[in-house]
């Protein structure tokens, strides 16, 4: 944000492709804003509906037609005139049509019709995304301070998770959050959630009652994001740490270009001087670190949800496989023990439950020999 | 939801391609063409989650017939696409259409032509896609994830889409001829002026044509003669009638597909059958072929599977002489041999240990399906 005066150049914050279809130059958030709301007029970007007389209306005072041309020009240009079926039969949409000469559609009957061929009918992942769509498309806020502003820039943004793994170049898991050009990195920050967040370190077989007390979370507060040259850390709360000084510092042995500093809290979007679909970092927890994509920048619009308290609006995620107990096959793992007689390998899983009926008599007691570990799951977020 | 692109886009270009022959802009001329193809049908069948997807897609691509490079014509075809697709979709809230930045000022220009040109219904259809809020006021036409393609696939843009480069005739007009043949005659009287000593001295100056503007004006006419020729060419292809000489050029180009398949085919089974004995022969004679084949389409590796079957193959065989010879014997006793006597043989020997170790991981594997298989079933 300091680093980066506002571009007096126009033609810099027009974003364009640095690499066709994969990547943007560098532009200025808030001047491409600037950008696009002088070239629109007042009631391009705004959330009212303009009902179709007034349009009308509009249209023939300023093209200088004639009231017969409007009619004309009105019944010409009606949805009506695409109908594809009679007038008072409405088609079932659910169904490709039968013997249509669109490619499109013979593709896609061949796809159902293997579809229906398959036993399984019905996919987890579509039923969830579902529901986390119905729970955001068009929400209007109940107070009128909540509503987002006209002209606001909406971000979409990609943060996938650590992985190593080749599958990685062919399902991307990740995560994708809107949120508007006047939040912070900090609140960006708060929004990502990730295990190694929730990871508890240390032996708890005598106490098992306090392990949720140890959070890294709390612990751990030091992180920073990269973007373009600058390292924006988190210092908010007093034991916050530059952890991107040793990556500074190193750099500059090294005769790279020389990286600054900010702080995630004191810049907001519309600061930032960003590629869009560029991979940039977010790290926390010392070393756990996620790319960010910027996917896409745009104004508001009024199918958006306008509900600012609803955002940072998660809109995709990515949902992992859970491990079970070894117990009950039902609930998810919540201790992980070795060096333990009762278990039948080591290490071996735990849901709470089975957990404290197998190593503790009824007053809580510990039995026999073993060390516990909490353990919390990579699905713990699905 | 990437599978369907091409589909989408042939469709779309037959609707715009369909448009274009009526060498018209009307939109009643487009809607009727849309009935006739059941146009809005593209969006049937479409379940849920899809729905969007799909509409995203579909407006992503009818979003490019809209820009430049393409002419007028089939970008007036575009905007009305993009109204019908937005006004037809089944998704609800609708998709808008992206719009980016940069892409403004061209979408603003195409505007004005048409006011400029009273293309009413354009205007109106464009006018009331903005009051409708269809469009999303974007950076860049479509989301980017850093997608990096291995394999970057030229998306062809339709040939017959675009504009007519006509850049030459309006650079080269009347006036500009006037104007060049003025300067070009006060230059030549200063010339005179300069040289009027000696004829000698007067062709060392002679840097210009004489007849610079009519061979300019010739050679114009003459590239518009050749662009109007080559656009009729097209047009007859388009008729279905092949020029002969074409014709001849596609029989000769599979009788070489032929004599090549042939050469190759038959080295490829010669050495099937034998391969540990390594055939060499048949170089030569596809070296004989037509030497202008390819080189680099003709290195295709088989897949893993392919030569796995192969493989499969040959160990057939050893499995019957294996049957037949005492292989085991010859295998131990290959230890304890010197190395300098069995020179012969070790060769051979070393072949079938190859083919034996091959065999018995067959084996093993074999065992170990059935067994998972069992497993399965109970």
């Amino acid at each position: 944000m300091a680093a980066y005066s506002l571009s007096t150049d126009s033609t810099t914050n027009i974003p364009d492709y640095e690499y066709l279809d994969v990547n943007t130059k560098p532009f200025h958030i808030g001047s491409f804003r600037e950008e696009w709301l002088s070239r629109l007029k007042a009631g391009n970007s705004s959330y009212r509906h303009e009902d179709d007389d007034t349009f009308d209306a509009n249209f023939a005072k300023e093209m200088e037609v004639g009231v017969e041309t409007m009619t004309e020009l009105r019944s010409v240009c009606s949805v009506d005139s695409l109908r594809c079926h009679p007038e008072d039969q409405q088609p079932d949409t659910d169904v490709v049509p039968a013997d249509s000469t669109l490619k499109t559609l013979e593709q896609r009957k061949k796809r159902q019709d293997y579809k229906a061929s398959l036993k399984v009918t019905k996919n987890r992942h579509d039923l969830y995304a579902d529901e986390l769509e119905r729970l955001t498309f068009g929400r209007k806020p109940g107070a009128e301070a909540d509503l987002v502003p006209e002209g606001e820039v909406i971000l979409s943004i990609n943060v996938y998770y650590p992985a190593t793994f080749e599958k990685f170049t062919y399902v991307r898991p990740h995560m994708t959050l809107l949120m508007t050009g006047s939040h912070t990195l900090a609140e960006l920050r708060d929004a990502i959630c990730c295990v190694s967040d929730l990871q508890v370190c240390g032996e708890f077989s005598n106490t098992p009652d306090m392990a949720p007390d140890f959070i890294s979370k709390d612990h751990f507060k030091s992180a920073f994001f990269y973007f373009e040259g600058v390292f924006y850390n988190d210092m908010r709360f007093p034991e916050c740490q530059d952890i991107s000084i040793t990556t500074i510092e190193w750099a500059k042995t090294r005769n790279f270009p020389s990286y600054s500093q900010a702080k995630m809290e004191d810049t907001r979007f519309v600061d930032l001087k960003v590629k869009v679909g560029f991979p940039y970092l977010y790290c926390h927890q010392g070393d756990c670190e996620h790319l960010v994509i910027i996917t896409d920048v745009r104004l508001s619009h009024k199918d958006d949800c306008l509900d600012k308290k609803l955002y940072p609006l998660l809109t995709h995620k990515h949902r992992v496989t859970t491990q079970k107990c070894a117990v009950c096959h039902v609930f998810i793992g919540r201790w992980v023990t070795t060096n333990n007689q009762f278990a039948p390998s080591d290490p071996c899983l735990f849901c709470d439950k089975c957990f404290r009926m197998l190593h503790y008599d009824a007053d809580g007691n510990k039995l026999g020999d073993f060390l516990a570990y909490p353990f919390v799951d990579r699905g713990a977020f699905n | 939801m990437d599978y369907c692109r091409k589909q989408v886009k042939s469709d779309c270009e037959e609707l715009l391609s369909r448009f274009q022959q009526t060498e018209s802009v009307r939109f009643e001329v487009f809607s009727k063409i849309w009935r006739e193809m059941n146009f809005s049908h593209i969006f049937y069948g479409t379940l849920k989650r899809e729905k969007r997807a799909f509409s995203r897609l579909v407006l992503d691509i009818a979003y490019s017939f809209f820009l430049p490079p393409f002419s007028f014509q089939i970008r007036v075809g575009g905007l009305y696409l993009l109204y019908g697709l937005y006004q037809c979709q089944t998704a609800s809230p609708p998709e808008q259409i992206r719009l980016a930045l940069k892409d403004w000022d061209d979408v603003k220009k195409f505007e004005k032509d048409a006011v400029d040109a009273q293309h009413y219904d354009t205007v109106y259809i464009f006018r009331k896609l903005m009051s409708l809020k269809a469009f999303h006021f974007t950076a860049m036409p479509t989301l980017l994830a850093y997608q990096k393609k291995r394999k970057v696939e030229r998306s062809a843009l339709c040939e017959d889409f675009l504009e007519r480069a006509s850049r030459p005739q309006e650079l080269i007009n009347i006036e500009l001829l006037e104007e060049l043949s003025n300067i070009h005659g006060l230059y030549e009287k200063m010339k005179t002026s300069v040289s009027s000593i000696s004829e000698q001295a007067n062709s060392s100056v002679n840097l210009i044509h004489k007849d610079l503007m009519p061979r300019l004006r010739s050679t114009v006419v003459h590239f518009y003669n050749w662009q109007q020729r080559k656009d009729g060419a097209e047009e007859d292809e388009d008729s279905g009638e092949g020029t002969s000489s074409q014709q001849e050029c596609s029989i000769r180009a599979e009788r070489l597909a032929s004599i090549k398949s042939k050469a190759y085919g038959q080295a490829a089974e010669a050495s099937k059958s034998r391969r540990h004995r390594q055939v060499e022969v048949d170089f030569t004679s596809s070296e004989a072929g037509p030497s202008n084949t390819p080189g680099p389409s003709r290195i295709t590796k088989p897949s893993l599977k392919a030569r796995t079957n192969e493989n499969v193959h040959i160990s057939g065989d050893v499995w019957q002489e294996a049957t037949t010879t005492t292989q085991i014997n010859r295998l131990t006793s290959l230890d304890s041999v010197p190395e300098g006597t069995a020179s012969s043989h070790t060769s051979e020997m070393f072949h079938t240990l190859i083919h034996w170790t091959l065999f018995a991981a067959l084996s093993l594997f074999c065992m170990l399906t059935c067994n998972m298989s069992m497993k399965l079933k109970a």
